[in-house]
């Protein structure tokens, strides 16, 4: 064994015990005197490291996951065994949205949609929103829900602030960072827009692989730019469907709604800011430099659209393409459908460098009220 | 090759093996036993390797819907269900920087719980998490996965070797290294904190 390769193992055993709390760094220094010199200096870092340990959910994502563990299971089971009625899911997803939308019509929730943070109906109002979120699919529907729920969040900082509520001004902007965080993570970019020929083209059908096991599958490699340029042709000759006007309507109201927030809520924000209580102040500090950076990302995104035109996809786009999409295992708020092959299907390490952020541009927006009420 | 063994709020592994078994017959139950056992681990392994709370949370429900649903096909051939569980992480992991790499980074807001049996711990606990996770930004991508999986994850060295598909000795020497350059840069912000 090589001098490096016993350091290694000295320091590695060293590591179990003094992590597993069997000895102390002085204990392991007496065992290994012509290392200590060496070996001291990083058990003291690895006595730092160690309080990663400490790190804890947030109890509200404990319960949250919980939750969501508990109603995939039930519905994994109930598709196993019932997996022969290929109706199965869209039967499910009929059902659930009819009791959303019975459910939406009781009193008792129109009653917690004004409920504030402490009143006994506001897990109501949470729930009905989670309800609402789980039932909408397309990224741009999706993003302007996130926006409303934002809206509505700092409705409720204010309400707080009013009533000198730390803990709950606290809570709520979490809360208001966490759609922010969700809603930065769907791509808004005119790169998903749906078809403008509704036509297939024969051969052109793209893969539904369920994982990005090789760089083929990458998303950027199923980007239109990419596509053959005879589907591509085929689909500029064509008018736009039905579906890609309503899609580019979808996307202009959003933008307005971004536009009206990405002022609105900073705003808000920076005037709750000198009323709070001063155990408040530095979340909403966050809050607002998070709502800044994901208006005007989200913003960009859609602003795409005016230099850089839709593709012209021989179908609606997959949700097997995009970087959200379930196929690749990786979409934020829908469960992958795939089983991974964890034994053997390890995945390389890819050069890690989520920075190098680009200096984002706020775009215009019309000064049109949007319309608050939930979608 | 060493022995391997589950640690940090693991079972002994003759107890696993059997949730296991009785995970992959159906029995729900067993299932959440394991879930209990590796949520708070796993939720730290990919909060050090991603340093970002959302993106950690969404994860950790994905790893455990994953495992849920492909526990069926796991089996033990000497690789603890630990190592199989943090390997679906560890592949959400590359997928995340892979996609990470071809769009603009947001900044998140990094709010991080850590136990508060003492309050006065709780304070200096979190600092050194804080500064823990900002010095590991420099560290290499191996070398973080390697800190994260072995302190934040809790897994020994064997199963650590397992989930990077690298040799034992090869993960030690990349701990040495990682805790080395960890040391530096705290060093290092130490003495800009104080210059």
């Amino acid at each position: 064994m090589t001098k490096d390769k016993r350091f290694d193992s000295i320091l590695d055993n060293c590591l179990e015990r003094l992590l597993s709390g069997e000895e102390s760094v002085e204990q392991c220094l007496d065992r290994y005197p012509e290392y200590s010199a060496e070996l001291e200096p990083l058990l003291r870092t690895a006595l730092v490291t160690q309080q990663v340990a400490s790190i804890e959910p947030s109890r509200d994502f404990r319960a949250r996951a919980r939750y969501r563990l508990r109603s995939e299971m039930t519905t994994v089971r109930k598709s196993s065994w019932r997996s022969f009625l290929t109706w199965q899911p869209r039967w499910a997803v009929v059902v659930a949205a009819v009791l959303a939308v019975l459910i939406a019509g009781s009193g008792t929730v129109m009653a917690a949609d004004s409920s504030m943070p402490g009143n006994p109906l506001y897990p109501v109002k949470l729930a009905t929103e989670n309800v609402r979120l789980s039932l909408t699919s397309s990224d741009v529907a999706k993003a302007e829900l996130y926006a409303t729920l934002a809206n509505r969040r700092v409705a409720e900082i204010a309400h707080a602030v009013e009533k000198n509520k730390a803990k709950h001004v606290q809570r709520v902007t979490e809360r208001l960072n966490e759609h922010l965080a969700r809603m930065a993570r769907l791509s808004l970019t005119a790169e998903r827009a749906p078809a403008a020929v509704p036509e297939k083209t024969a051969g052109q059908e793209p893969s539904v692989s369920d994982e990005p096991s090789t760089e083929k599958d990458l998303p950027e490699s199923t980007t239109a730019a990419e596509r053959p340029a005879a589907t591509s042709d085929a689909a500029r000759s064509a008018a736009p469907a039905p579906e890609a006007i309503a899609w580019q309507k979808e996307r202009a109201r959003l933008q307005v709604l971004l536009g009206h927030y990405a002022v609105n809520h900073p705003e808000k924000l920076r005037e709750l800011l000198t009323k709070a209580p001063p155990s408040a102040r530095p979340a909403i500090l966050r809050a607002i430099s998070v709502s800044v950076a994901t208006y005007r990302k989200a913003l960009e995104e859609l602003g795409q659209q005016e230099t850089e035109p839709p593709p012209n996809n021989d179908r609606p786009q997959s949700r097997g393409q995009g970087e959200n999409s379930p196929a690749n295992g990786t979409a934020p708020q829908t469960w992958p459908h795939s089983i991974p092959a964890p034994e053997g299907g390890l995945r390389q390490q890819p050069a890690e460098s989520p920075t190098g952020q680009q200096a984002p541009r706020l775009q215009p927006f019309s000064s049109a009220k949007p319309d608050l009420t939930l979608p | 090759m060493s022995v391997i063994t589950t640690r940090i709020g693991g079972f002994p592994v003759q107890d696993e093996q059997a949730l296991v078994h009785r995970a992959q017959d159906g029995d729900k139950e067993a299932f959440a036993e394991l879930y209990e056992a590796f949520f708070d681990r796993v939720y730290r392994y990919l909060l050090v390797r991603i340093g970002n709370r959302v993106e950690a949370e969404d994860m950790t429900q994905q790893v455990f819907l994953k495992a849920y649903k492909s526990v069926p096909s796991y089996r033990w051939r000497g690789v603890p269900f630990s190592a199989w569980l943090f390997r679906i992480a560890h592949n959400l992991v590359v997928d995340f920087f892979r996609r990470e790499s071809k769009r603009p980074a947001v900044p998140l807001d990094e709010s991080i719980a850590v136990a508060d049996d003492d309050p006065q711990d709780t304070v200096e606990r979190r600092m050194d998490v804080e500064r823990v996770m900002a010095a590991s930004q420099e560290l290499t991508a191996a070398q973080r996965e390697v800190i994260s999986l072995r302190f934040a994850g809790g897994l020994a060295i064997a199963e650590t070797a397992r989930v990077m598909g690298k040799s034992e000795g090869a993960i030690k020497a990349l701990q040495h290294s990682a805790i080395a350059a960890l040391r530096r840069t705290l060093l290092a912000e130490e003495s800009n904190d104080k210059g």
